[in-house]
């Protein structure tokens, strides 16, 4: 599978035209997404629409302009949220009394894919992934199926997350994000548990052609554990299984997130592939379900990461690329890429 | 290529507790949908619903669940999932292997647990029991840590068609040999969210519901779970196998986020393309289990569809009327049931009806009738226009 189009919406600047030098901050623990202007949508839409759907229908857009993909996949743990809870408000506030639909309609996870079939009339083949910490990557592995079975397809694949109050208080509750301040240019010195909350939103065409390719995903995979041997072994093993023979892996992409509870999960990694380079993002985008799609999207960069981004750097070609990432101590996922 | 089969199945719904319950209950034309009983809501009198009676505590004596923190979706979800493992045969060390793979669908989720979700959310309290269970990957995650599944977990939420589409993926995980045994289904249990939300859309009817009647008055909702075990035909050896699933097909209805465009465009392409998988004529097809969900929308659009796709329709009905909608569940109540049509050889009446749509004269199947069926479609259409067909076979 080769990754063709890239666009993504975070915290930093990166839609567009990206500049990751200039590392924008945390503001109360919380990293927000910078919203461009949205083209294409009409106000009246985009209205209506909730940050989750804004962000998603935004950042994939641009990639639909002149292309009608065979297949729209998106990856989200919580679709709009914010929607949500607004409806569930509304019938706590007015005790089930007369409400407005509006909210339910818009807070289903389906409805940034739904979205954007009604918005560029496609009736292609249509899927939200919510696998929680691994929504993106059974999205990824649903478009690999889709390509290994029908090579000729262009596919959409999209991962996106947001912040909205209420997850961030039921996470905050269940104790996912640091009670302390924390500056996000020292989230990886910190010894507490918790992290940064982020969002985003990164989108994909991808179908079977090599041809002007900016990358070639070689494989993805999962695992749901809470034990360190048990996942350093299935990292090791997926390496192994999808990495060229002679290849190294030249850059690893971190999920590390400054959890203390996550960390010998990192270190793990880190000794299994002591020799490459080692970029962390966490403190660029904070923490969500999707993080993944927004590491994907880092992988298919051609220019060097910023300094900030480097645990460790190494002397490499950059051309073969791990994405380790572990979600709420529980779920691990890894993807390879190959640089083209 | 080898076959996907089907080698074990889990329900539990408003008809029944289990798979033998919830074909009594079919067969005989009986409804679970009663005014609620356990379920706090002010519409309790008012809406009547699919709900099973067995409240949360019995739930978890019942099922063994001792620890904290498991919502009613969770528990319905192990209710089926149970079944249908033991039914296949499934050892617990085989739900270990990385080979064994699940594939659940939730569109509530964890969403069931109203006060505790208003409180955590606007954070008014030191938090519930439930803060990692509101989303709707909350019940796979459960059974796969309860079980320790070792390979791919994924949860699908594309609203009303599901576990339609959970039941697509994990037929596609087992062809591509990404494992070599799948459970795959979904579920939902009754919430103030979706009894609100539907009802602002004043599509939640007043009276027991009516599936393609001319005088249906919209839907009423159900709760429920159901999987299916699905393995590759070489792998089963002797052990039983209900029927195959020989086709499938999503497509979007790009029209409206919460209705159906008039000509079913997205219903059409979907049961087009599960015919196509299935290398089968539409007049192949003996008896489609319908979407049916007794909206205004739903039952014109997809009388239509069927019109189109299969210039006379075969044999028909929904379930609907049965167990009420069961949402994330839908899909895969309906492959149950059909799968039990083409392994018994018999169809379920359709309750409640009495006039066909006037310009469709579409009239489902009104009798209990012993046939033998080839073939079986089982139709979900969801929000957000996503559409979903599957094709069942004989063995």
């Amino acid at each position: 599978m080769y990754i063709h189009k890239i666009n993504c919406i975070s915290p930093q600047q990166t839609f567009g035209d990206p500049d990751l030098e200039a590392l924008l901050p945390a503001v109360e623990g919380k990293m927000f997404a910078r919203e461009p202007a949205y083209e294409g949508v009409p106000p009246g839409m985009l209205r209506r629409m909730g940050r989750a759907v804004r962000m998603g229908v935004g950042c994939a857009l641009p990639l639909l302009k002149d292309l009608k993909p065979d297949a729209i996949i998106v990856g989200t743990a919580n679709g709009g949220m914010e929607d949500c809870i607004r409806f569930l408000n509304q019938i706590m506030d007015y005790e089930e009394g007369m409400l407005t639909p509006g909210n339910f309609v818009q807070s289903t996870p389906n409805a940034t894919a739904a979205q954007l079939g009604l918005m560029t009339g496609n009736r292609n083949y249509n899927i939200t992934h919510v696998h929680r910490g691994l929504a993106f990557e059974n999205a990824l592995l649903d478009a690999l199926m889709l390509l290994k079975d029908k090579p000729t397809l262009n596919v959409l694949l999209e991962g996106l997350d947001e912040i909205s109050a209420y997850n961030y208080n039921i996470d905050f509750l269940a104790g996912w994000y640091k009670k302390e301040p924390v500056d996000n240019r020292r989230l990886y010195d910190t010894a507490t548990p918790g992290t940064l909350a982020g969002e985003g939103a990164a989108a994909f065409i991808v179908n079977s052609s090599s041809q002007n390719a900016r990358a070639k995903v070689l494989g993805v995979h999962t695992l749901h554990t809470d034990d360190r041997a048990e996942a350093a072994e299935f990292l090791q093993a997926f390496v192994q299984e999808c990495l060229p023979a002679g290849a190294n892996v030249d850059i690893l992409i971190s999920g590390e997130n400054g959890d203390l509870r996550h960390h010998h999960f990192y270190e793990s990694a880190y000794a299994a592939f002591p020799n490459c380079e080692v970029a962390r993002y966490k403190h660029m985008f904070g923490e969500f379900g999707t993080t993944m799609a927004l590491a994907l999207w880092l992988a298919c960069l051609q220019q060097p990461y910023p300094s900030h981004m480097i645990r460790q750097s190494a002397v490499h070609k950059g051309k073969y690329i791990l994405l380790y990432n572990l979600y709420q101590n529980r779920q691990h996922s890894a993807i390879l890429v190959e640089r083209l | 290529m080898s076959e996907i089969v089907v080698t074990g199945l889990g329900i539990v719904s408003a008809v029944g507790y289990n798979v033998a319950e919830n074909r009594t209950a079919l067969s005989q034309g009986k409804t679970g949908v009663s005014h609620l009983s356990l379920f706090d809501t002010r519409y309790a009198g008012l809406r009547p619903c699919g709900e099973i009676k067995t409240d949360n505590d019995d739930l978890r004596t019942k099922l063994n669940v001792g620890e904290k923190g498991v919502t009613r979706t969770s528990l319905l979800a192990l209710h089926a999932f149970e079944e249908a493992v033991n039914d296949a045969e499934l050892t617990a060390a085989e739900l270990r292997e990385s080979g064994t793979a699940l594939v659940g669908a939730s569109t509530v989720g964890g969403m069931c647990l109203t006060d505790e979700l208003y409180h955590d959310a606007n954070r008014d309290a030191i938090g519930s029991d439930y803060l990692a269970e509101y989303d709707c990957a909350s019940s796979s995650i459960y059974l796969q840590k309860r079980y320790g599944i070792g390979g791919w977990v994924n949860t699908i939420n594309t609203a009303c068609s599901s576990s339609a589409n959970a039941i697509m993926f994990g037929a596609r995980l087992l062809k591509q040999g990404r494992c070599r045994r799948v459970i795959a289904g979904g579920v939902d249990s009754l919430a103030k969210f979706t009894i609100n939300g539907f009802n602002a859309l004043h599509i939640l009817s007043p009276e027991p519901c009516r599936p393609f009647d001319r005088d249906r008055s919209g839907l009423n909702l159900g709760e429920g779970a159901a999987f299916l075990v699905m393995e590759r035909a070489a792998d089963v050896k002797n052990r039983k196998m209900y029927a195959r699933l020989t086709g499938y097909g999503n497509s979007n209805d790009a029209f409206h986020p919460s209705s159906l465009s008039d000509d079913g465009a997205g219903p059409q392409l979907a049961m087009r393309q599960a015919l196509q998988e299935a290398g089968l004529e539409a007049g192949a097809i003996d008896f489609v289990n319908a979407h049916g969900t007794a909206t205004e929308n739903n039952d014109w659009v997809e009388s239509q569809a069927m019109l189109q796709v299969f210039g006379t329709p075969p044999a028909f009905a929904s379930t609907k009327a049965n167990t009420g909608h069961t949402l994330g569940a839908a899909g895969a109540v309906g492959a149950v049931y059909s799968i039990l049509s083409l392994y018994y050889g018999e169809l379920y009446p359709a309750i409640h009806f009495a006039h066909p749509i006037e310009t469709t004269r579409l009239v489902p199947v009104l009798q209990y009738t012993p046939r033998s069926i080839e073939h079986v479609m089982a139709n979900s259409f969801g929000f957000g226009g996503n559409c979903s067909s599957l094709v069942f076979s004989a063995r």
